[in-house]
């Protein structure tokens, strides 16, 4: 047992580390500031692709280099460390490519996956809709196909993340509702451009607006950006969740603030309050703590794993599901600990990190699989518990909506 | 990285555990409760059987009789006792181990079960007191071996074999001894929290496969998301806790300035974690659970007991924040946080 890098992690991780330091300056500081704006977020993506650090494991013919997860692990390590914000394109990366990689055809593999790693092309994945949250397969947007070919898509899609700047898309649609509803599905690749898409912002209860409602209104796609086969539309969404696994807290990444932070933040304020007072802070922060420790050191024994070769699965949903636990009950503790400005969305100096902090969270409570749907998973794929029975078994998916 | 355990220390917890099985099990922790006198009452598979084993004292250096392992061997051993509900506990041993460091015939009379050791704490019960006859303990800064007079009340665990000790005389086995004693204490919550861990795992497994089998309105409880999820946030608490045995046990062997926190870290995280693990098989088991002849009782008394010995739940809890305070206030580059991320994901993950 031990917490190195082999030689050639070590190596990796080196050459890492000197080329965020030679570019630290115009990669940013995702520390006191909300959210970059789309632009500059891309340029800085082009610059993190350009030095040969976005999109690792890709295969070299998608643009990437075909390297190792332990390779996009220490990547991801080190530009968290240094305080580089996140991806913008995180959502192509994590989901949409890997959807491409394994589906699309060559040309669109050639015209898309580059573009999409450079953030040339932003891209978001149009699954969720007002009637298909967790149950995906129920979805409603319809596509039927045209005499030459192409495909007519209507229907409205929801909890868009970054549509409203997004280039492309990946959207599911039913294209059989005389089947069952895991059999008729299909998926293609849209422009976010097309006519008769509408993208407009949904406001989160935490103020920003960074996901959308969109709608289709008789859109063509043509049959060439059809992503598998017809009818085949669930084995591909699988690809797009599988990767997903790997994106959302998976690896022992820090969901929220990081735990540094907070620590800071309590050790400068605890002060202020009575003694007694003290004491439950300590035990609020200590359990925190300690859940915090847990999931890190669970994260090691997945990339441990991941050093080997292996493939994350379904336990890798557990540190998602305690990562937004531990992030709240942070939070919590954190605005807490501002006296009066607790109870206002901004202090008194103007900051307004913790509240938003504090906002924010709920949300990861549900996006990319809600808590009920991931301790489904766990139940389920890792303690063999039965599924509940489902009540659209066996019937088609126009009999399910009657 | 290598976050795991090797080839070796899998095979040394299979043969633990086959050994372990074989020497204790819940039924005898059930006899000891119903014996005629619970407080005395003889725990398996007892200090001989242990030390026989040679698992027990497998930090003890091998030219003195023992293993000659690593706290990590130890912790993997452990586990498996505690999946047994196994007495006397391998804590005991692995302080002394740490304690009579330097001191060849004490040790080899640990490692040959020819001495009975249990380490008196200032304050609290004594574990596996009944069984000692002889006890190390802190005076001033000595560190001493002697005798004591033991008293014993109604255990609510016998397995934990825990009795209050007074101290009496005894050779100074070593001066300046507090940080010694420090460290063995740190040592002594890893292997409590091994245990605590095998205890919580054997739970669970228990609980799960009630809940696969038992039907209530026509189908299995388990598919129920009400007991699922119970049962999941229980595997989850698990799995966080055995990384930080794992964490804390080579910390020891390793790197020991990372073992004040990962002793108290490990400490507070089993306490939780098997009082969760406990009470949810007795919850999942229903009225059954809450009867004497059912184990689910014999697990929940381990965890009601653990949770105070070697210092309790609070008192890690409140360690574990003061460490990671002070190492804040030590690092100067303050700032506010971002704000998390927003949902990067649309809700659209699927039950499979």
């Amino acid at each position: 047992m031990d917490f190195e890098d082999t030689p050639d992690e070590a190596a990796w991780r080196s050459t890492v580390r000197s080329f965020v330091e030679e570019h630290r300056a115009e990669l940013g500081d995702r520390r006191g500031r909300r959210t970059d704006g789309d632009d500059v977020a891309r340029v800085r993506q082009a610059l993190l692709y350009d030095g040969g650090l976005v999109g690792v494991t890709w295969p070299v013919e998608a643009g990437g280099q075909g390297g190792t997860p332990m390779q996009q692990a220490i990547i991801d390590q080190e530009l968290s460390r240094a305080g580089v914000p996140g991806l913008i394109n995180l959502i192509g990366i994590g989901m949409c490519g890997p959807t491409v990689i394994h589906h699309g055809s060559d040309a669109q593999k050639d015209r898309y996956l580059k573009r999409l790693l450079r953030a040339d092309d932003l891209w978001c994945q149009l699954f969720s809709e007002p009637a298909s949250g967790s149950d995906l397969a129920a979805l409603r947007t319809r596509a039927v196909q045209t005499e030459d070919g192409s495909w007519r898509i209507s229907g409205q899609k929801v909890w868009t993340t970054l549509a409203h700047v997004a280039d492309f898309g990946i959207v599911l649609t039913r294209t059989d509702p005389d089947v069952a509803k895991h059999r008729g599905l299909t998926m293609f690749v849209v422009p976010m451009k097309a006519e008769g898409v509408t993208v407009r912002p949904l406001r989160q209860m935490s103020g920003g607006a960074d996901f959308n409602e969109v709608f289709f209104d008789d859109v063509v796609v043509p049959d060439s950006e059809r992503l598998g086969d017809v009818g085949d539309g669930w084995r591909v969404a699988l690809t797009t969740l599988m990767s997903e696994r790997l994106t959302l807290g998976g690896g022992g990444t820090e969901i929220g603030m990081s735990i540094s932070s907070v620590a800071q933040h309590v050790a400068r304020r605890i002060g202020d309050l009575s003694s007694d007072r003290q004491a439950l802070a300590r035990q609020d922060f200590g359990r925190a703590y300690v859940d915090t420790l847990g999931i890190r050191y669970t994260g090691y024994r997945q990339l441990s794993a991941i050093s080997r070769g292996a493939f994350p699965g379904p336990e890798a949903s557990a540190g998602k599901l305690a990562g937004t636990r531990v992030a709240r009950d942070l939070a919590d503790l954190s605005v807490r600990l501002l006296g009066d400005d607790a109870a206002y969305a901004e202090s008194a100096d103007g900051s307004t990190g913790w509240q938003d902090a504090q906002a924010g969270l709920p949300g990861m409570a549900i996006a990319g699989g809600t808590n009920e749907v991931l301790r489904n998973v766990l139940g389920e794929r890792v303690l063999g518990l039965p599924p509940e029975p489902r009540a659209d078994k066996g019937i088609t998916f126009k009999e399910s909506i009657r | 990285m290598n976050f795991d355990l090797d080839d070796e220390q899998r095979d040394l917890a299979s043969a633990a555990g086959d050994f372990l099985r074989g020497a204790a099990s819940p039924a005898d922790a059930r006899a000891a409760l119903d014996a005629d006198d619970p407080a005395n009452a003889e725990t398996r598979p007892g200090r001989s059987a242990l030390v026989d084993s040679g698992f027990a004292t497998i930090t003890v250096p091998e030219d003195l009789g023992g293993g000659g392992g690593s706290l990590l061997d130890l912790a993997v051993v452990a586990e498996q006792a505690g999946r047994v509900l196994a007495g006397p506990s391998f804590v005991g041993y692995a302080r002394a181990a740490v304690l009579l460091a330097g001191d060849g015939d004490r040790l080899r009379a640990l490692a040959e079960g020819s001495a009975a050791y249990a380490v008196v704490d200032d304050d609290g019960p004594t574990l596996d007191a009944i069984s000692a006859d002889r006890f190390l303990f802190l005076r001033g800064d000595d560190l001493v071996c002697g005798g004591g007079a033991v008293t014993t009340r109604a255990p609510m665990d016998p397995t934990r074999g825990l009795a209050q000790v007074a101290v009496d005389g005894g050779d100074v086995v070593a001066g300046d001894a507090r940080l010694r004693w420090d460290h063995a204490l740190r040592v002594g919550r890893v292997v409590l929290a091994a245990e605590g861990l095998g205890t919580a795992s054997r739970a669970l497994e228990i609980a799960v496969d009630y809940a696969k089998e038992r039907q209530a309105f026509g189908r299995a409880i388990g598919s129920y998301q009400a007991v699922k999820h119970s049962l999941v946030d229980v595997y989850v608490q698990i799995e966080n806790l055995r990384s930080l045995v794992w964490w804390a046990a080579w910390a020891a062997d390793q790197a020991p300035d990372e073992l004040p926190m990962a002793a108290a870290a490990a400490k507070g995280a089993v306490s939780t974690t098997l009082e969760a693990a406990a009470e949810t098989l007795i919850q999942v088991h229903g009225g059954i659970g809450f009867t004497w002849e059912h184990d689910a009782h014999l697990f929940w008394r381990r965890a009601k007991v653990d949770r105070f010995l070697l210092g309790d739940d609070v008192a890690a809890y409140d360690e574990v924040a003061r460490l990671a305070l002070a190492a804040a206030a030590a690092s100067s580059d303050a700032s506010e946080p971002s704000a998390p991320s927003a949902p990067s994901a649309p809700a659209g993950a699927v039950a499979r």
